[in-house]
């Protein structure tokens, strides 16, 4: 069983990896523009992730390393002291750091020793950025620094954020991480104003445009990470998930996201191995998209025009009337 | 015609019920507004807001996200009511008029006591170039607001070009909006125009004060109230001025009964010279 779904899972790699080729406009870069507006999802398989156990570091996680090493610029010194919360968030001297999301560390894998049916066994579960379909994180930055991006990609630019951290607060994982000395606050009013700049995945978009897949999938030596177009991607997680009588998550959770475990043990099992700490989030299932219940209120105020336009239209109409009415008795006098 | 002298009592009818009503339902949803959209930025945390009582919820973007469309909500479709409804009644009292930059400097110098104020209409010029102001960065507010709206909930992949300009415009208008809201609170702070503060209460403002500072919408109430001609005896009585009701007005109430301006008598070249622009009988309603 576990052989086929090997097989499965290497032949799905290598459709998806070329979907992935034709729609990020490698293959027929004439109509990029057109492809690119293809939404991608990943999966994430923890029936063949091994954690990369027999390496210091997994595969995934060193990839990912390696290809944002100089992402972050070196960050000033000394770092101004916010006012008046004093919090300064500095990684630059902790780059090693692998076991925790960290600015300079956008993937980890947690490992979840789980008792499933009487039976222990381990799980490893690499952890990152979901890229949710409709990310509070972004639609809230007040700067719009992060931004969704067509292909589903969730990106900070990093010259537009100011280190608010209001995404980290309102992502249910608390996944951006902040570094600070760094970015665009420093020129406007750093003791008052911004800490740092965000960090996180970006599900290696630049790599995306090049026709290539994101560094951690690419580097995956048991092909647990799948990326491609969406709906393949969902259509695979559900027919994998019903082949090992397993479970889903990232599908629902937030409102939907665009990566897709795969598990053959509940992600309530996995969530209690999980202690939440700060650069390590829980994998609580069905985490409701708090900006939901906003939506209708946010409705009423797409309708508020239409709503006030015609509540004129109607009184001023009347009013007019009723002044014609007036004249027209004053004329009759 | 909302607007009405009532000779008796001393008073004017300055603002309609619903143009009370349009003031306030703005004046409230648009501090709630600028409150919640400061709390949209990381401040309550930073700035330890959150540890002022009653204030706990400010560090949560969602609840004031809330508060924010609420108030969105009233203060899109006010403000779409109230340019739809005084469009289509012709009103334009509040719309700038040329020449309304110099005089709105005459109005300033002469709270400084240089030089006489001009005789104004319903509005002072430096409210109808404050009200366009306020207009622009409202409508700035609404688009903006619109487009970040529609965003959250339907399309939260929309062109980052379109998003990052929405952000931009809502954002500085944010500040246009608040230093505009500062400079209003600010007209208040000036002696001359205390007696306009009760209009916006109760609609009504002292006759005599009117007479005397808003000679020429008056004297255009005058010409539509043709039984308080000057020698109506409610006209006579007005003239005489009652004692204001505050001693700061005293001055003010000195002048109106040295200056007895009305329809007749009001120099209608200096409609010109303020204005520049005689006023039409299509232009007062909208006052």
């Amino acid at each position: 069983m576990r052989e086929h779904r090997s097989k499965m899972s290497r032949r799905s790699f290598l459709k998806i990896s070329a979907g992935t080729v034709a729609l990020t406009g490698v293959g027929l870069p004439k109509r990029a523009a057109a492809r690119e507006k293809g939404q991608l999802a990943t999966l994430i398989d923890l029936s063949l992730c091994d954690g990369c156990a027999a390496l210091e570091t997994p595969a995934c996680v060193f990839a990912c390393k390696t290809i944002n090493q100089d992402k972050i610029p070196e960050p000033v010194d000394p770092i101004p002291e916010p006012w008046p919360r004093k919090t300064i968030e500095d990684w630059s001297k902790k780059q090693h750091v692998s076991d925790r999301l960290t600015p300079y560390n956008f993937i980890y894998v947690h490992k979840a020793l789980v008792v499933d049916s009487g039976r222990e066994r381990i799980v490893y579960v690499p952890r990152r950025c979901m890229h949710c379909d409709n990310p509070a994180c972004a639609t809230i930055c007040p700067f719009s620094a992060n931004n969704k991006r067509p292909n589903g990609a969730v990106v900070i630019d990093q010259g537009l954020c100011f280190g608010g951290a209001k995404c980290k607060d309102v992502c249910p994982w608390e996944i951006p991480q902040r570094q600070s000395g760094v970015g665009i606050y420093l020129h406007v009013l750093p003791g008052f104003m911004g800490n740092g700049v965000m960090y996180k995945c970006d599900l290696c978009v630049d790599r995306l445009k090049e026709g290539k897949t994101p560094g951690c999938i690419e580097a995956c030596p048991r092909q647990a990470m799948l990326i491609g177009p969406r709906r393949e991607i969902e259509k695979i997680a559900e027919e994998r998930a019903r082949a090992m009588n397993g479970f889903i998550y990232g599908k629902n959770e937030n409102g939907g996201t665009s990566t897709f475990y795969v598990s053959p043990v509940s992600f309530e099992l996995i969530n209690e191995t999980i202690q939440k700490k700060p650069g390590q989030p829980d994998m609580k299932t069905d985490v409701p998209r708090r900006m939901a219940k906003t939506d209708k209120f946010g409705d009423a105020v797409l309708a508020a025009p239409v709503l006030g336009i015609a509540a004129a239209g109607a009184l001023g109409w009347y009013a007019r009337r009723k002044e014609q009415a007036k004249k027209e008795e004053k004329d009759n006098d | 015609m909302t607007e009405k002298i009532l000779a008796d009592e001393n008073r004017v009818v300055r603002h309609s019920g619903l143009e009370l009503a349009e003031h306030w339902a703005i004046a409230v949803s648009g501090i709630i507004l600028l409150l919640t959209g400061i709390f949209e930025l990381p401040v309550a945390k930073r700035y330890y807001i959150v540890t002022i009582p009653g204030l706990g919820w400010t560090a949560d973007f969602i609840t004031s996200l809330y508060l924010h469309y609420a108030a969105a909500f009233v203060f899109t479709a006010v403000a779409m009511f109230h340019l739809v409804y005084h469009g289509i009644l012709g009103e334009k009292g509040l719309m700038p008029r040329k020449g309304d930059f110099s005089a709105s400097i005459a109005v300033i110098k002469s709270f400084i006591g240089l030089g006489k104020e001009p005789p104004m209409h319903k509005y002072l010029p430096e409210q109808r170039l404050a009200y366009a102001g306020m207009a622009l960065i409202i409508l700035m507010l609404i688009v903006s607001g619109l487009v970040k709206t529609y965003k959250n909930i339907y399309a939260p992949d929309l062109s980052w070009t379109v998003v990052l300009w929405a952000t931009w415009i809502h954002n500085i208008g944010f500040i246009l909006f608040f230093l505009a809201f500062g400079a209003h609170m600010a007209a208040i702070l000036l002696k001359p125009n205390w007696p306009m503060v009760r209009g916006i209460f109760t609609g009504k403002v002292r006759l005599d004060y009117a007479r005397h500072r808003h000679a020429l919408w008056i004297a255009d109430l005058e010409q539509d109230q043709p039984t308080l001609g000057t020698d109506s005896p409610q006209q006579t009585k007005a003239n005489e001025a009652p004692p204001p009701e505050n001693p700061g007005d005293q001055a003010s109430a000195d002048r109106a009964k040295e200056t007895p301006v009305n329809g007749q008598n009001a120099p209608r070249s200096e409609v010109s010279d303020v204005s520049g622009d005689p006023e039409t009988p299509a232009d007062r309603p909208g006052e």
